[in-house]
């Protein structure tokens, strides 16, 4: 009787542990919903569409990770890592064997908005789906003509990853899609006109700006996706550099920038403010400085519309004069390494060599970029295929730590700019980080 | 463009962001001054600008304009440049050469802002480098023009 008993409870709490146990396997392995199911695989693309659909790779900056220099295009390959170890860009050539030959265009749309592979597999978010999510149909539908027709397939197994099992299991991916990636396309804005509309798609879509530039939360997930959230492209730190705030934060930000001067940043690369450097120096060699004119004055109207934090920023710089060299640590090495492109003053050779003064790397508490740069110096920026005149040379095996520490504690405290000292220790340990010989080299987390 | 070099207008055809050093050397044929880095590092390409001494390969052909350049052929017609090289021929500073049209440049700016400059000072602003170490020299020669200037 009490046998009985027992084993009909247990068969009633096993029922529903069942249903949920169904349940949730059914959600982990699904196939979102796409409006391409009926597509057929193998459909042949109109040129205008393949081109249309190069564009649209080059807004996404899909070869910032399905590249590697001198191998095939977008036979992938880049090593990212995770907090559980590292996983690799994957092959998106057309090869049937090795590439994504095979895909219909549902099974493309799936991979790209919503980072699930054919079968129910999950993609890593380091795919940068929780944006691409906002492309339209028609953009998805062009991506995939590029792809099946516009690129040579190449033959090149993927690397598996490194994650050791159980960690490895893609399924719980789902949860944490359920939780942080959104499934709508981008939505225009009844209240806006059409080119704010047409930068916010570019920002938030296709561009995926905030993958770098919004700061991330403990799972990883990018704290706001749109305007909606204030920490939307507020600036985070990644890959041993500072992403700076894209919002109208005069200091740390772009609040101090004109519409003309964004869209000339992102199409030449420099502006009088700025030039680009670190991880931004890829996304404008391979990407923005293709974008149209019309698209990148729209991502300037998008992003001069993000509000700043005052809170945050504190009060807007002013330029500060000071009286020839002084004899603060680090301004004797600032007169004689420093000067002659970013001047005595400060002030550099705009556009060709930045200003310190003022400079977010400046400003911003975040010491990262400017330890970064001094270090290891910036990468060739290639506007229009021509290669820059002027470099910012790697200090590396020139200065000490504490020489480094103090000439940027020197530029960090001149002219009116206040981003604070620099500490000797994480010069150091960003040294090591970035030092690909050492046994603890950064490798990168999300483009 | 038009450029002002050792008193003498030119007229220039170059991209805005040209360094100066491509200009005087390959367009102009002022080979004295010298290619070394590149990258502001070394000094080898040192002029003046309106008397203060400046690495020409990091600096914008655009920025120059209506200002007064001086390279090494013209710096005996400076007073303080004339007597930089006679003090550089006593002291037999040169070695290989290379850097020394930038070494020129150097110690006329310095004397010419810090007409008797310390030791430190000496240090401080004689930076450039110098592949065969000519340094003890450079700085013997400097301190005697300093010393010059204190008679």
């Amino acid at each position: 009787m009490n046998n009985r008993r027992f084993a009909r409870t247990a068969g009633w709490l096993a029922l529903p542990c069942l249903v949920a146990a169904g349940l949730l396997a059914w959600y982990v392995t699904r196939e979102p919903a796409t409006p391409f199911e009926q597509e057929q695989a193998g459909a042949r693309f109109e040129p205008a569409l393949v081109s249309r659909g190069e564009y649209v790779a080059r807004l996404s900056d899909c070869v910032a990770c399905h590249s590697l220099a001198g191998k095939a295009p977008f036979a992938g390959g880049l090593e990212m890592a995770t907090p559980l170890g590292a996983i690799h860009a994957t092959n998106i050539t057309p090869d049937k064997q090795t590439g994504i030959g095979t895909y219909s265009l549902a099974d493309f749309d799936r991979a790209v908005r919503h980072g699930v592979a054919p079968g129910g597999r999950r993609l890593y978010p380091a795919m940068p789906y929780p944006s691409y999510v906002k492309l339209s149909d028609d953009d998805i539908k062009a991506l995939y003509a590029f792809f099946m027709q516009g690129i040579k397939p190449a033959n090149q197994p993927n690397i598996p990853s490194d994650i050791p099992w159980p960690l490895n299991m893609r399924w719980p991916i789902a949860l944490w899609n359920g939780v942080f990636a959104p499934t709508a396309t981008y939505a225009a804005k009844p209240n806006q006109d059409a080119l704010w509309n047409r930068g916010a798609y570019i920002v938030q879509g296709p561009g995926h700006c905030g993958s770098c530039h919004t700061p991330r939360g403990l799972a990883f997930n990018e704290k706001a996706l749109d305007e909606s959230g204030a920490p939307f492209l507020a600036g985070a730190l990644l890959d041993g550099w500072y992403a700076p705030s894209l919002r109208q934060d005069p200091n740390t930000g772009l609040g101090r920038w004109t519409e003309p001067q964004i869209v000339q940043f992102l199409k030449t690369g420099r502006n009088a403010h700025a030039v680009v450097y670190g991880s931004m120096t890829e996304a404008f060699n391979n990407s923005t400085q293709f974008m149209q004119d019309e698209d990148l004055a729209a991502i300037a109207r998008y992003l001069k519309s993000l509000p700043g934090d005052p809170q945050r920023d504190g009060a807007p710089w002013q330029y500060q004069a000071v009286a020839a060299v002084q004899d603060a640590p680090g301004a004797h090495t600032y007169a004689t390494r420093c000067a002659s492109c970013h001047g005595l003053d400060g002030k550099g050779q705009p556009e060709w060599m930045p200003p310190l003064a003022g400079a977010t790397s400046a400003l911003a508490k975040e010491s990262a970029s400017a330890i970064n740069i001094t270090l290891n110096g910036s990468q060739r920026v290639v506007a229009a295929g021509v290669p820059d005149a002027y470099r910012m040379p790697a200090f590396r095996e020139q200065l000490s730590d504490a020489e480094i520490a103090d000439v940027l504690t020197y530029v960090r405290s001149t002219w009116g700019n206040n981003g604070g000292t620099v500490d000797a220790n994480a010069v150091g340990k960003l040294r090591g980080h970035t030092d690909p010989a050492s046994s603890s080299p950064i490798i990168l987390h999300m483009r | 463009m038009e450029l002002r070099i050792n008193q003498k207008a030119y007229q220039v055809d170059a991209d805005a962001d040209t360094p100066l050093l491509w200009v005087i050397r390959d367009d102009l044929g002022l080979t004295g001054t010298k290619y070394g880095c590149g990258l502001a590092q070394c000094g080898a390409c040192s002029v003046l600008v309106d008397g203060n001494v400046v690495r020409s390969c990091v600096t914008p052909v655009a920025a120059l304009v209506g200002r007064e350049i001086t390279t090494i052929e013209a710096i005996e017609s400076d007073e303080v440049g004339k007597r930089v090289v006679a003090t550089w021929v006593e002291h037999q500073v040169a070695q290989c050469g290379y850097c020394q049209s930038g070494q020129v440049m150097a110690a006329t700016a310095l004397l010419k802002h810090t007409p008797a400059p310390s030791k430190a000072q000496i240090e401080a602003a004689m930076i450039n480098l110098c592949r065969c170490g000519t340094y003890n020299a450079i700085h013997a020669a400097v301190d005697a023009l300093a010393k010059q200037e204190g008679a």
